[in-house]
């Protein structure tokens, strides 16, 4: 009854399923515009406090790949990348370092199997096959939990835009409820419990 | 503003008491001696924060440790399984909350009683063999009129259960509304022939005391109430002290040290106050209800050529016997939205394996209630999300499945005892300092097999109880290889008629120093069956009542 990491079975059967929703994805307008929308704060206002350029489009497609867009935001729009950089800049010099470190490693790995410069640069398939291969590392985990606090953390901190994430898992946080809180308790009272 | 009529006290001049620390205890005890008539002063390492100031940051809490604290704000923790082992430096192994009101703020607020069998369990079960398990030195009776002043003068919503020991007066509000995750658990429970109630908390479910009911934000475990409906010592007890005029709250303030004198009596309080300026305040006594951790590091580091091994610590017991409670979780999956993320973190309780059957082969017992598997948090949630039911960790299909799962969880969580031992301990670290100099809290912990016994035994009870609500999924999970961290922290300085066997009699008062008293989950003598703040609580009360007393016949 221990839970169990993923096994990489499981993980693969996902990537078909990543590369087809993806393809959906650019028929939907709403979604088009929270990409426009992030994509304009990033090249207008936005610098980065933490990261370079190139290291942020780099950390910030991997993150597109462990919350992909699909019908529904993921990463990217949720401005995951913004929380990053701002973290990274608050007193976490160690996982700084050791994401800047595995950057330069993925770079030479990217170009050696792919032979293109950059992880932003290829094609998703193969985007999720080099993240295979990385994904029992320190860098990736690292990445996996920045992207996944980007997308559930307060949009005070960068990430979680228009609080994408929160929809995504159909958490309102908002402040005040009454019961009944869900489907099992709506009864409780008419069956006299 | 209550503040404006708060006392202050030269540091020169002898105030009748220094307390340290202001949590559930420091705050009651406070309370009491201050309207009393004695002077007080209260020394907080933390900020005054308050409802204004808590907000539903994950972030900030859990990742940042806004609250707790931790090697990002200089204040290290290492741990190690055994004595044998260097220990690792962690951020957090024994968490509880910097801030006036201690962890009372941040708790959960389940607040089951002590039942009689918790006072004298090594006499009626026997002793297990390698431990400390022993009898307190005072019973259920005893204390239960202080429990009854906790749930009036706190603020404890609940109903009288099946099995709860008797009470001296009916809880001052009606339990809280139940919520889906525990409609399930009592339904299965009900089925498997269990008599599942409501659980008591230390959260108002209607206007009390001139506060006013929850608002069922869900953000009580780890979070500030934001509209004080958690009974907190912050918003029940330190406004009622400051307002005595005999009381000065004195925040940011860090005890180094307790001073003695050559007739073994302490005279002061050493600490750095908020801009670092090292102080000392004059007593005529000392109370120290820093917590479990933080006692017995104050008291080791308080050694002297009269207690070499530490203050008050001529048993040896000061920072040993430290005990977690241990703890399961079974997480369902339901084929509609549970919301267990909303309200308080459970409303029901299934109490009928309190004292599990000796037969078994192990000592233990527990209670089981309905939660959220991640206190209802999005982000906590989305981290463990796919490996909960063994599913993906990135990319679309965890995508997919966190976005169902989140509200359609429920965990049923074993709550369960732990021994004493003295390998278990808070010791000073001898390599790591916090941001003062102070040594680091070194916490040595491995947990007795009969506790993992029982915390496997609750894990498969719940997974029964699971299976009987008809999830359709399932999955499990307890330390088995034992615990690396908690935020009970309990028996360090131990309750005890004995010397050689205990740090404090039971009255609170050091065996050792007659005018050193501790009170916190320190004082704990079992573990209880993992709810400990509500019997802190009472205990502080009591002690309050004996320390008054005794200073009342100059016998302090």
């Amino acid at each position: 009854m221990a839970q169990k990491p993923l096994s990489r079975r499981t993980f693969l059967g996902s990537v078909g399923g990543a590369v087809r929703s993806s393809a959906i994805v650019l028929t939907m307008p709403m979604l088009l515009a929270a990409c426009n929308r992030a994509e304009q704060a990033r090249l207008s206002s936005e610098k980065f406090k933490t990261l370079s350029e190139e290291e942020a489009e780099e950390l910030e497609a991997i993150a597109a790949r462990i919350i992909p867009t699909t019908d529904t935001p993921g990463a990217k729009e949720a401005g995951v990348i913004y929380f990053m950089d701002n973290v990274l800049g608050d007193k976490r010099e160690q996982e700084l370092s050791l994401l800047l470190k595995g950057l330069i490693e993925l770079k030479a790995n990217v170009a050696l199997t792919f032979g293109v410069a950059y992880f932003h640069q290829l094609e998703e398939a193969q985007q999720d096959q080099a993240l295979i291969e990385i994904e029992d590392t320190v860098f990736f985990d690292t990445i996996r939990y920045l992207t996944i606090a980007g997308m559930f953390s307060l949009p005070g901190y960068g990430g979680n835009r228009d609080y994408v994430g929160y929809d995504l898992i159909q958490f309102d946080n908002q402040h005040v409820w009454q019961p009944p809180f869900g489907h099992y308790d709506a009864d409780y009272a008419e069956k006299g419990q | 503003m209550v503040q404006a009529f708060a006392a202050t006290f030269p540091e020169r001049d002898e105030v009748d008491f220094v307390i340290v620390g202001s949590g559930s205890a420091g705050g009651i005890i406070a309370k009491e001696l201050s309207t009393a008539g004695h002077t007080v002063v209260v020394l907080e390492q933390g900020p005054h924060l308050q409802a204004a100031d808590f907000t539903h940051d994950e972030w900030g809490i859990d990742h940042n440790y806004d609250m707790k604290w931790s090697t990002r704000q200089g204040y290290p923790q290492t741990f190690r399984k055994s004595e044998n082992e260097e220990a690792e430096l962690r951020d957090s192994v024994c968490g509880y909350a910097h801030n006036v009101g201690g962890s009372s703020v941040h708790f959960s607020g389940n607040f089951w009683r002590f039942r009689p069998i918790d006072f004298m369990e090594a006499t009626v079960r026997g002793t297990v063999g390698g431990t400390n398990f022993a009898d307190w030195p005072i019973s259920y009776e005893d204390l239960e009129p202080y429990y009854t002043k906790v749930d009036w003068e706190i603020g404890v919503s609940g109903l009288q259960g099946p099995w709860d020991p008797p009470r001296s007066r009916e809880y001052p509000c009606p339990p809280m509304p139940i919520k889906g995750s525990d409609v399930l658990l009592e339904r299965a429970a009900k089925q498997l022939g269990l008599t599942p109630y409501p659980a008591p908390v230390a959260i108002l479910s209607q206007p009390f005391n001139g506060r006013p009911g929850c608002i069922h934000c869900g953000f009580c475990n780890g979070f500030g109430c934001e509209v004080n409906a958690k009974s907190s010592s912050m918003i029940t007890m330190i406004p009622l002290a400051l307002a005595s005029g005999n009381c000065e709250l004195r925040t940011g303030c860090t005890v180094s040290r307790v001073h003695t004198n050559e007739a073994g009596r302490a005279t002061e309080v050493v600490y750095w106050d908020g801009e670092s300026i090292e102080r000392a305040q004059r007593t005529k006594a000392v109370i120290l209800c820093a917590n479990g951790a933080e006692t017995p590091r104050l008291l080791l580091m308080s050694e002297s050529p009269l207690f070499p091994d530490g203050l008050a610590n001529t048993s040896g017991f000061v920072g040993q016997n430290l005990m977690f409670n241990g703890h399961s979780s079974v997480t369902g999956l339901f084929d509609a939205p549970v919301n267990a993320w909303k309200s308080v973190p459970t409303t029901r309780v299934v109490h009928d394996f309190y004292e599990l059957n000796p037969n078994l082969g192990f000592y233990g017992g527990g209670g089981i209630d309905g939660r959220h598997p991640t206190r209802g948090v999005p982000l906590g949630f989305g981290l463990v999300s796919g490996q909960i039911f063994d599913g993906a960790s990135w990319g679309v299909d965890y995508k997919n499945n966190l976005a169902y799962e989140f509200s359609h969880v429920a965990a049923f969580d074993g709550h369960t005892t732990s021994l004493p031992l003295g390998s278990n301990n808070v010791t000073l670290d001898p390599t790591y300092k916090d941001k003062f100099g102070r040594p680091a809290i070194r916490c040595t912990y491995m947990d007795h097999e009969d506790d993992l016994a029982t915390m496997k035994w609750f894990l498969n009870k719940s997974t029964e109880l699971m299976e009987a609500a008809g999830a359709i999924k399932i999955a499990g999970t307890y330390p088995e290889t034992g615990q690396e961290g908690n935020v009970h922290l309990l028996g360090t300085c131990r309750m005890g008629d004995d010397p050689n066997t205990s740090v404090i009699d039971s009255n609170n008062r050091s065996h050792d120093v007659p005018n050193l008293f501790m009170c916190d989950g320190s004082t704990l003598v079992t573990s209880g069956r993992g709810q400990p703040t509500m019997t802190i609580m009472a205990l502080a009360f009591r002690a309050a009542e004996m320390i008054n007393n005794a200073a009342r016949r100059n016998e302090i």
